[in-house]
């Protein structure tokens, strides 16, 4: 290996960020807190058990449409897009991009912005536009969870 | 030496375990993510996890997945089974409070920038789990086989349907026929209880030691 080589790996390894930091041992400092968090979790779980019961409706019946249907909190704003979005492009079905641009774009996204947003600074105040994106995405999701509801 | 001795003296000549421990026990975790809330969101999830698999195993005891019994059996457990009303409950509410915390999870991860070099693929087994978590709750709401379960699930299966290419493949794949049926409640009976739970742990497995070989990212 020549010397500029070795010196590049050396400049290479500096360049790294540390792995390991200096901090609170696991035990029983980290320990402590994620126990009394628990307790915590564990009580508000049974708490809310007891005083919500999970429901059961009549026994499903293929004949008898029930409304309003409404899916899991945490789908609605797919639903909520599919019935906002009304208009077709070209040749494709309006329905068609209601159902795939939620599901195949935006989890496609989700799962890129590692690979999209390649600014290294972890400081918010330099990271304007994915913070801006960020928050237009949660709007978003908040509003096509009301038009969900909304227009049922 | 007391028995507790020998007993223990017997295991670590055999397998070390208390040098394993020390590196665990005294594994230093950074300031800020004990002292700042917001760093428990992941290990709440856990948590609920832990919790639906506890309850689950205790629900699957008594849950028979027919058309003919699902329905009885899940009043069965809700009135009959001695606590039975209260782990279900527990079930429903963890559910509920594990795919709030995966997301809030993700909303910390994100708005801190934690995904960036080198936990890129980090990020990625992460929004993996997120969409495993709303399969798995997308499952288990058809299992009770009221009303709700019913018709939520002929709606999400056709939104799934549509989807172009492969839609009509994954709808064949979960409904298992023309329509929702015995077929269906036994795939996602599967699905719910042995796929997603396994594919979980594997991911959460993975997900867990790349956050211990690359350690937490920096504060704010």
């Amino acid at each position: 290996m020549s010397l500029t080589e070795t010196e590049k790996k050396k400049g290479e390894k500096k360049d790294r960020e540390p792995v390991r930091i200096t901090g609170l041992p696991f035990f029983p400092h980290f320990l402590l807190r994620e126990v009394v968090v628990m307790c915590f979790i564990a009580g508000s779980l049974i708490l809310m058990a007891s005083i919500y019961p999970a429901g059961l409706l009549k026994p499903a019946d293929p004949f008898d449409t029930p409304t309003p249907i409404y899916p899991e909190w945490y789908f609605l704003y797919v639903f909520g897009f599919l019935k906002f979005w009304t208009w077709d492009i070209g040749p494709i079905d309006a329905k068609m991009i209601g159902v795939t641009l939620p599901m195949v774009l935006w989890y496609g996204l989700l799962f890129m912005v590692p690979f999209i947003d390649r600014n290294p600074s972890i400081d918010i105040r330099k990271r304007k536009v994915a913070v801006a994106l960020g928050v237009i995405a949660l709007l978003g999701i908040l509003y096509f969870t009301y038009f969900s509801i909304v227009h049922h | 030496m007391s028995l507790l001795d020998n007993i223990n003296e017997w295991i670590y000549s055999r397998f070390k375990i208390k040098d394993l421990l020390t590196s665990i026990v005294k594994h230093p975790a950074p300031d800020y993510a004990v002292t700042n809330p917001l760093y428990c969101l992941g290990g709440t999830a856990f948590l609920c996890f832990l919790i639906l698999v506890g309850t689950g195993i205790f629900l699957a005891m008594y849950y028979k997945p027919t058309p003919l019994e699902a329905y009885k059996s899940v009043e069965h457990i809700m009135t009959v089974v001695p606590m039975g009303s209260l782990i279900r409950s527990i079930h429903h509410w963890a559910a509920n409070m594990m795919i709030a915390a995966v997301m809030l999870h993700m909303m910390r991860i994100y708005f801190m920038g934690a995904y960036k070099k080198p936990r890129e693929l980090n990020w990625v087994v992460g929004v993996t789990l997120l969409l495993i978590t709303t399969t798995f709750g997308f499952s288990g709401y058809l299992l009770p086989w009221d009303q709700l379960a019913f018709w939520a699930t002929k709606i999400g299966t056709g939104i799934a349907g549509s989807i172009p290419i492969m839609g009509q493949y994954i709808s064949l794949l979960l409904v298992g026929g023309t329509d929702i049926g015995a077929e269906t409640m036994t795939r996602f009976f599967a699905i719910h209880v042995m796929v997603l739970p396994l594919t979980t742990a594997i991911l959460l497995v993975l997900h867990f030691a790349m956050v211990r070989i690359q350690g937490i990212s920096g504060r704010l």
